[in-house]
């Protein structure tokens, strides 16, 4: 498992936003997002950074308390010690205050045309 | 810049200084009877895209990719055609694909592999360390072959090897038995349970339950556990799938591996 300098997220909001600034957890511990930019209300898209500089074991986005929030899609960028930036991109998933999304992905294998 | 660690138990402590700098003449609360217990919640995993992209067809027509894996040393071949259809075909050393499948022969005899599974429209091969070449490098040269063979019109199985191969029910009895009766009380004391969902040509499909689920060494469980079982008792058994979602486990037995296992 590497070393998680920092991450950023982009999310795509769907039907049903909260329209509130959400937080994150990792490895059990609640924090807020670093940097912030633009909305999760229905149709935004909202831009987010934490730098947790530790080891992932868990790395979750806290669902709303109240109401659901339909994400439509997104996009995950980390950086991690001793290896190049990646992305990974995850599609629709809705939240509720049941809820959490798992946000921590391995690098992906390579894949290349041979 | 400070960590997450610090900015957890410095706000902690900053709380802290602010409940004991409270004014002296704030009424005094009565105790709570009972704290409330945190809300438990399901992590939810949403499903990871693809990328977009236009496949490229080299000059011959067949298009593959290969994903590679460093760190289990398996490069996977996908191609743009089923290979095999309905059945999967494994083989765990060069003997093995001279038996069953000729297209599985070829990768053994250009060097360097350990194992071969060929499953629908993708091919497998695990490494046998013997090779000097990246596997980036090994790849492209076993694509060239695999290309080769694909138009030569090798088969994926032998007509022997489909012809002699039991029937899902007999495969999924054999499998359920040895489940039952070796598996899964073995694994009861890491309060795991292995369940068999379903059999699809020689193909099986388990999930990993209890703390199996989301268990850092679930696919050594899997590898060294299960599947070394499964093939003593169902010797056409192909590939062998795990569909558990490891990251909705709750109750994990190891979330990081102990010392001295590989992952």
């Amino acid at each position: 498992m590497p070393r998680l300098e920092s991450f950023d997220m982009k999310i795509k909001t769907g039907e049903r936003g909260p329209n509130k600034a959400p937080s994150y957890e990792i490895n059990g511990f609640k924090l807020d997002f670093d940097e912030m930019a633009g909305g999760n209300g229905p149709g935004e898209t909202l831009e987010l950074s934490g730098e947790p500089q530790s080891f992932p074991h868990s790395l979750v986005l806290i669902g709303p308390e109240d109401g659901a929030w339909d994400i439509a899609e997104v996009q995950l960028t980390y950086q991690v010690m001793g290896g190049p930036p990646y992305t990974v991109r995850l599609g629709a998933v809705t939240l509720d205050g049941e809820s959490n999304l798992n946000i921590w992905y391995d690098r992906p294998p390579k894949v290349i045309d041979v | 810049m400070s960590s997450w660690f610090s900015k957890v138990f410095d706000k902690k402590k900053q709380e802290e200084a602010a409940s004991t700098a409270a004014p002296a003449d704030v009424a005094v609360k009565e105790p709570e009877a009972e704290p409330a217990m945190p809300k438990v919640r399901t992590v939810l995993s949403a499903p990871m895209l693809a990328d977009e992209e236009t496949p490229a067809v080299p000059e011959g027509g067949i298009a593959i990719k290969a994903r590679i894996e460093d760190a289990k040393d398996t490069v996977t071949f996908l191609f743009d055609r089923q290979l095999l259809d309905g059945y999967s075909c494994w083989c765990p050393n060069r003997a093995a694909a001279e038996a069953t499948s000729p297209l599985a022969l070829a990768v053994f005899d250009a060097g360097g592999a350990a194992t071969v599974l060929v499953y629908a429209s993708t091919l497998a091969v695990t490494r046998d360390g013997t090779g000097r070449e990246s596997l980036e490098e090994y790849a492209r040269r076993l694509g060239g072959v695999l290309r080769q063979a694909l138009q030569d019109g090798v088969a994926a199985a032998t007509d022997d090897f489909l012809a002699g191969m039991p029937s899902e029910d007999e495969i999924r009895a054999q499998l359920q038995e040895v489940i039952d009766s070796e598996i899964n009380p073995g694994i009861a004391s890491h309060s795991g349970v292995i369940t068999l969902n379903r059999v699809h040509g020689n193909t099986a499909y388990i999930t990993m339950g209890g703390g199996c689920q989301g268990c850092a060494a679930s696919s050594i469980t899997l590898r060294q556990g299960i599947e070394s079982s499964f093939r003593a008792v169902a010797p056409k058994l192909g590939a062998l799938l795990d569909e558990t979602d490891h990251q909705a486990g709750e109750n994990p037995y190891f979330t990081d591996l102990p010392a001295g296992m590989g992952a």
